[in-house]
């Protein structure tokens, strides 16, 4: 019949997922050496981000780059992975 | 342009419910690479994967893998992000093609 998949009870949508970590630390890996750990406030239909309380960590240099407060958006173009309750990478 | 004015239901060419519970591996732009348990997804291709472990690429040589790896847990993986999606097995059984053996 139809190619489309049917909506599967059992199984776990990914925007679902980030929805649930609103309110949460999530850890966020770009498409470069990247990495972003915050509280999600929120995020839209492109996955672009609002985080709060945000370090910024560049994993080549080896070390932490900027701890930012306050509120961010965070471009989602460039966002490879995202992990709930992640600390970010081993500094 | 090319829709004609036409609502066109977005029909995925392959079937990811297949996977679903099985290790897959992951490709990503910019060179990453995951592998973990595929538990769920979105015709977007967004996924999520369990017990990730991110591959990491030598520092030197962006396109050689090292031993070294991290465990990720749970995660979210962009659709847009994602290149490639395989088993991780790469493989399956399937019932002998060779049938007629010559012997030499």
């Amino acid at each position: 019949m139809a190619a489309t998949q049917a909506s599967n009870p059992s199984q776990l949508l990914p925007l679902e997922l980030v929805d649930k970590c609103i309110g949460s630390r999530i850890h966020i890996v770009m498409k470069n050496d990247k990495e972003i750990v915050g509280t999600l406030l929120g995020f839209d239909d492109f996955v672009n981000m609002v985080l709060e309380d945000v370090t910024e960590f560049e994993i080549t240099p080896e070390g932490r780059r900027i701890t930012k407060l306050d509120q961010i958006l965070l471009n989602g173009n460039n966002i490879t992975m995202l992990i709930p309750g992640g600390e970010g990478p081993e500094v | 342009g090319a829709f004609g004015g036409e609502k066109k239901k977005k029909e995925s060419i392959f079937d990811l419910s297949k996977y679903i519970d099985k290790p897959i591996r992951v490709k990503f732009q910019g060179g990453r690479e995951a592998s973990g348990v595929l538990k769920g997804f979105d015709p977007l291709l967004n996924l999520v994967l369990d017990g990730t472990i991110e591959y990491m690429r030598d520092p030197d040589d962006q396109y050689k893998l090292t031993e070294d790896t991290r465990q990720l847990g749970l995660v979210v993986c962009r659709g847009t992000a994602v290149v490639l999606i395989c088993p991780q097995d790469g493989m399956e059984a399937i019932p002998n093609p060779f049938i007629q053996q010559q012997d030499g």
